[in-house]
């Protein structure tokens, strides 16, 4: 390996050392709950031994002293005071690095300003709505008025006719069918010769069409003849591509279109073979006709539209907001609209704008109202009703109705001006902007908007929307107030697209593989590894996921959140095939494959996840330790303090990746973290740099065997010991640690509230009830929904029903006490 | 310097229309740097007939033709150019041809669209002329404007083809123009708009915020608190915007579907936003597409129920459809005519005179005549003093390629550096010479 290379590999594995810490409070607790852990930061042992006497349990006071031990000095500082001043009775019983260390467990723990504000009571906070809310939201308010799309399950393709003349009369069409995606070559012979001249035929293919991801999508259409391509548009409006004239030797045709991800959009292409403008077949001559539907998705790379992403069913025309969003706060773990900004209310102002002009250039099939309609007056009050209540999640008050309906259009020109001021008062107002912020403010009528509040949090819950219709009516008819009640809603809102697509983003951004880092390998070493690979190894991941997640029940496999870890099948398809050792065609589909004997372990061992926690030439097992002691295990670890000098890199050329590892991060104010990090991370060495199997590692001149033998020291129990991926998987697929990490960031993704506000017990609750249903994903998403949609104040015992829980009585009771605690405590600070 | 109370008086206003001059941009607005210059093209379709169309000599005009009669008040300021062709050979009919090369001066590329006889073709190889000048334009930050140029339409078919499309970016890019005043309009003000329709309910988010956070818990009101401020920020910004609107944009009759016998009212609603964008400097060129080449308008507002591509078939012996044809093109001279008396009455804002003095507008054809699909002849009227020709006068021209007269635009327009434009075999030794 070049001298260079090494250098800055070994810079780089500087940077990605962490330290474990204890900063976080949700940590104290744990640490203090396990006295005997190896973890235990040294400045605790101190500030017991000298400190808590008089300051008391985490700096809360005593009697002598009873101030609270909070502050704004700085780490520095507190340490030279504590050197200097600390115990006042003994001041050289705490001096160097015994201050040090106090110094920053204090800091940390509950004296700055920061620590204080982690361990505030958690409570469920009035929050804006987050950016996929407010394009969801938008989305689904004006949707409301348009009908339905495809469901989840429905067979896939697109409808095609087929027309024996250069244009789409019915009396010319011959059959139709549904075709997977759009991609012939029909030579010069055309479809049939038998039933089709060949220099004049056409194709109309209809249906709808999904991507993934949220983002800019760009679309081609690749023929040599005539075409035309519709998105989310009806074939009266203008085509998204226009190739009707065929000028020069352009084959390729593109534009590109924002799409919201997981959404069913209208798609209709048109194809054609044959001269346009005058009807005339002189100048027609025997040509080959080809046609391709091509796209481009984010992170993805150009591939024909593919047989998953296209629907038969048509889709209502759709509302995709274009006003740019700054992003949402993402600090604590997910994202969340904890605070307004400039920025956000000049992209909210702008949103309600474009919002308002979408629906007044629409308005005619969404009011059912004709331009010289008599009642047009009434009908558009009666839409600007409707309307205004789906924004708010609830019905409206009168005195409501009168400022945000009657006003507006009593105050305008004209009616139209009317609606239009009308939804603008509507998608500025805080009832819309700000989640639950309406449930308390109506006193007046509070107990009938409690079940719309229920509603409001399921819908916002598992889709980052709107009720539904039937939802709407639960909650009207006071439906919601039961667990039983909310279970059963949830359960029936689990299966939309808009869940599937909530819980995809969820696992993209939780597993960190969200923004599609770019992946770049070594040429030398990786030359079959290319900007496709990555993008199918990106939808290999997806495919995995949705599996384990949704299950498949045809095939024997239910949704289980261990499968995401022991599961050894991976989806692979042609492309990907050769790379990984299976023999497929190269056109094959993603299929699921066992591959390497049986040697993988889900998103463990998933070639995307390990290419991902890889450098370009050599694997990462920090980077693979720290994904699985943090992401995965839930444990908090903090950056280094200082960079790392790389070790004498020279000196080590024949080491393998483990020893340099372990070289590196030898010395003890690495130790912390590394003796955490690195055992989790060796036992991922059986997988290269592009995720393929090895069973020895190459460096320099040796070639020596891989050594995955690994351990995790579980924050409950005993210390495991594994080796390779698969046991590895296996420990972790049974540790609490993992269970209880998933509960917590799966309830903030949903929810995006933190667990603690429904009470400390609760997501131990959650847990154990995952842990019965057989750590069904899908019954984990409806549990979620019965705490998080109703208030904290509901005791959380309810999140079982009677015939699940009767052994857990005792521990119930315990819970609802610390429940009424929490809720006392908040009311007080209130 | 003339002052604007004489230029009112010079152009015969009266005081019914001074509440809108009143609007306008003031004459003191922005120091420009040096004067304007403006190039409005105007497309009618289907060619002339030829003896209604153009003067009887050259020289100073004396009685106009039947065709150009509503020019007649701008008379001084106004250039016919006859014998300047369009001598684009190539694939595609003469319509398609005389539409796809009017502008760009050069071939239409091999392609799918199969005209009334020759062979199938595509779109234009190259850029149109007003998109070259846009470019110059664009490029120096004391003539670049908001849009650098605006294509307007009326009446043109919801289709994408040879036949429809004018104006080239580039080599198979034609630009679509917008037929349809309110999508004009609110690509021109909607963001004044929107910002108007927000001052509107300003009073009742107010009243909302404060009933909402009235209701709610302490922990909760600080993140409404400061939504509150960001609201009444906005509304502070509102009302120093407000005093920086220069002109009120133009009010246009709500409403209007976009059909044939609406023609004539679209026709002045285009044109209101063609003189108020360049009253608002947001572009100095702009054009103006009436249907399209083979353009089929039934004029039954002049009384005529035959569509005008058809007519145009005609032969010169049927005086029926002559005649009728005659009303047709002295129709859109009327326009043409309506487009300058508003330019007219518009003061330049920032400098001298009015609009007109400072803007060309070329009315021109696909054709030069209907019926023998002749490329020559291709009718070239000037209305204006924006480019700094000589008007008043007809020009004859001995057969040049049209090329040329788009290389004489382009230098009057400043971009004096174009020495070949579109096909350089037909550019000849440069720029027309005589029109200045």
């Amino acid at each position: 390996m070049p001298l260079g290379l090494f250098r800055s590999h070994c810079l780089a594995v500087g940077s990605a050392c962490f330290w474990l810490g204890v900063a976080s409070g949700w940590m104290l607790l744990q640490t203090a709950a396990a006295e005997e852990s190896p973890t235990v930061h040294p400045g605790s042992v101190v500030y017991r031994e000298h400190c808590q006497a008089c300051h008391g349990e985490s700096g809360a006071g005593t009697k002598d002293v009873p101030q609270k031990l909070v502050g704004d000095r700085s780490v520095a500082q507190l340490a030279k005071y504590i050197h200097d001043t600390m115990p006042e009775d003994d001041p050289s019983a705490v001096t160097g690095d015994a201050a040090r260390h106090v110094a920053e467990y204090i800091h940390a723990g509950f004296y700055s300003a920061v620590a204080q504000d982690r361990n505030r009571p958690a409570r469920v906070e009035l929050s804006r709505l987050t950016v996929r809310q407010h394009q969801n939201t938008l989305a689904d308010v004006i949707g409301s008025f348009c009908g339905h799309g495809p469901r989840v399950e429905e067979a896939r393709g697109l409808r095609a006719s087929y027309f024996h003349g250069r244009n789409f009369d019915v009396i010319q069409r011959v059959y139709d069918q549904i075709d997977p995606h759009v991609h012939f070559d029909f030579g010069f012979e055309g479809p049939d010769p038998e039933r089709f001249v060949p220099n004049r035929f056409a194709i109309r293919w209809e249906g709808s069409i999904v991507g993934a991801e949220t983002g800019t999508y760009e679309l081609l259409i690749r023929t040599e003849h005539a075409a035309r391509l519709w998105v989310n548009a009806s074939g009266d409006e203008t085509p998204l591509i226009d190739a009707w004239v065929k000028s020069g030797d352009s084959k390729e045709y593109s534009n590109s279109i924002f799409l919201l991800g997981g959404r069913a959009y209208r798609v209709k292409l048109d194809f054609s073979k044959a001269n346009q403008g005058v009807d005339n077949t002189v100048h027609e001559r025997p040509s080959r006709a080809t046609i391709e539907l091509c796209w481009k998705p984010p992170h993805g790379v150009w591939e024909t539209v593919p047989n998953r992403c296209l629907f038969p069913q048509d889709s209502p025309p759709a509302f995709v907001l274009k006003t740019p969003f700054p992003p949402d706060d993402r600090s604590i773990g997910y994202e969340r609209g904890a605070s307004v900004s400039k920025e956000w209310f000049t992209a909210a102002t702008r949103a309600a704008g474009e919002a308002a002009r979408y629906v007044i250039d629409h308005i005619q099939p969404m009011a059912h109202v004709q331009r010289d309609d008599p009642d047009r007056a009434k009908k558009l009050m009666h839409f600007a009703q409707l309307f205004a209540q789906r924004a708010f999640r609830r019905p409206l008050s009168s005195d409501l109705e009168s400022l945000v309906i009657h006003r507006p259009f009593a105050d305008a020109p004209d009616v139209d001006t009317g609606l239009k001021r009308s939804i603008l008062i509507v998608l500025n107002s805080p009832r819309f902007l700000f989640r639950e912020s309406s449930g308390a403010a109506d006193a007046s009528d509070a107990a009938a908007t409690v079940s719309f509040t229920t509603a409001a949090r399921l819908s916002f819950g598992l889709w980052d929307s709107i009720p539904d219709q039937p939802l709407w009516d639960a909650a009207a008819q006071n439906h919601l107030v039961t667990v039983e009640q909310v279970a059963k809603q949830a359960e029936r809102m689990v299966n939309d697209r808009r869940t599937r697509a909530k819980v995809r983003d969820f696992f993209f951004s939780w597993l960190r593989v969200e923004h599609g880092p770019e992946i770049v390998k070594d040429k030398t070493r990786y030359s079959e590894f290319s900007p496709e690979i990555a993008a199918d190894l990106r939808t290999s991941f997806e495919l995995f996921i949705d599996d384990a997640v949704w299950g498949h029940e045809s095939e024997g496999r239910r949704s289980d959140f261990r499968r995401l870890f022991t599961d050894s099948e991976v989806p692979i398809n042609g492309r990907l095939a050769p790379l990984y050792g299976v023999a497929l065609p190269a056109d094959a589909p993603f299929r699921r494959v066992r591959l390497d004997d049986g040697r993988r372990a889900g998103v463990l061992s998933h070639p995307y996840t390990m290419s991902i926690l890889s450098y370009a030439g050599s694997t990462s097992p920090i980077h693979r330790g720290v994904f699985l002691a943090r992401t995965v295990l839930g444990n908090v670890l903090k950056p280094p303090q200082e960079a790392v000098v790389p070790v004498a890199d020279a000196l080590h050329l024949e080491s393998t990746t483990r020893q340099q590892v372990a070289l590196q991060t030898s010395s003890v104010a690495c130790q912390t973290c590394h003796t955490m990090i690195n055992p989790l991370g060796f036992a991922m060495e059986e997988f290269d740099a592009i995720g393929r199997y090895r069973s020895t590692e190459k460096r320099g001149a040796l070639e020596s065997p891989i050594d995955a033998s690994g351990s995790y020291q579980p924050r409950d129990g005993a210390e495991a010991t594994f080796w390779g991926a698969r046991e590895l998987a296996a420990s972790i697929a049974a540790t609490r640690d993992a269970q209880e990490a998933f509960v917590q960031n799966l309830f903030h993704a949903l929810v995006k509230q933190p667990v603690r506000a429904w009470g400390p017990a609760t997501l131990e609750q959650l847990r154990t009830s995952f842990e019965q249903s057989g750590f069904s994903v899908r019954r984990l998403l409806v549990d979620i929904m019965k705490v998080g949609a109703l208030p904290p104040q509901t005791p959380a015992v309810l999140i079982h029903t009677k015939s699940e829980t009767t052994n857990q009585t005792q521990s119930q009771t315990d819970n609802q006490k610390t429940q009424t605690e929490t809720v006392v405590l908040q009311e007080n600070k209130s | 310097m003339i002052s604007r109370r004489k230029l009112l008086c010079r152009l015969g206003v009266g005081s019914a229309v001074m509440p809108f001059l009143a609007n306008l941009p003031s004459l003191a607005m922005a120091g420009s740097t040096g004067a304007r210059k403006r190039l409005v093209i105007v497309f009618s379709p289907d060619g002339v007939v030829r003896d209604q169309f153009w003067p009887k000599e050259a020289g100073a005009f004396k009685d106009l033709p039947p065709v150009l009669k509503p020019l007649e008040p701008f008379k001084d300021r106004l250039l016919t150019l006859k014998g300047v062709h369009d001598k684009v050979q190539g694939d595609g009919d003469s319509h398609m041809r005389g539409m796809g090369c009017l502008l760009t001066g050069i071939e239409l590329l091999p392609g799918n669209i199969q005209g009334g006889g020759a062979t199938p073709a595509g779109w234009a190889s190259g850029r149109s002329i007003d998109q070259e000048i846009k470019q110059f334009l664009q490029s120096q930050p004391a003539t670049a404007t908001r849009f650098g140029s605006l294509e307007f339409g009326v009446l043109v078919p919801d289709r994408a083809d040879t036949w429809t499309r004018m104006i080239y970016a580039g080599p198979n890019k034609p630009v679509t123009p917008i037929d349809d005043p309110y999508q004009m309009f609110s690509k021109l003000y909607g963001q004044v708009k929107d910002r108007q329709s927000m001052r509107s309910v300003l009073d009742e988010l107010h009243e909302d915020l404060a009933k909402v956070s009235a209701a709610l818990p302490a922990e909760d009101r600080r993140i409404l608190e400061d939504h509150t401020t960001l609201v009444r920020e906005f509304e502070r910004e509102l009302s120093t915007q407000h005093a920086e609107v220069a002109h009120a944009e133009p009010v246009l009759e709500q409403g209007l579907i976009e059909q044939n016998d609406q023609m004539p009212k679209i026709s002045r609603m285009q044109i209101e936003l063609v003189v108020a964008s360049l009253a608002a400097n947001f572009t100095q060129v702009a054009s103006l597409q009436y249907t399209n080449s083979v353009g089929q308008p039934h004029m039954k507002w002049l009384g005529i129920d035959e569509g005008q591509h058809s007519l145009s078939h005609e032969s010169n012996t049927n005086a029926d459809a002559q005649e009728k044809l005659t009303k047709i093109g002295a129709w859109y001279a009327g326009e043409v005519a309506h487009l300058a008396t508003r330019l007219a009455q518009t003061p330049e804002p920032g400098g001298d005179g009015s609009l007109l003095d400072h803007t060309t507008i070329l009315w021109t054809n696909e054709l030069g005549e209907g019926n023998s699909h002749s490329l020559d002849d291709i009718p070239w009227v000037l209305v204006g003093n924006g480019l700094g020709f000589t008007m008043g006068r007809a020009i004859q021209c001995a057969g040049l390629p049209h090329n040329r007269l788009h290389l004489s635009i382009a230098h009057a327009m400043g971009l004096t550096e174009l020495e070949r434009f579109g096909n350089p075999d037909y550019c000849g030794d440069g720029p027309l010479t005589g029109l200045v």
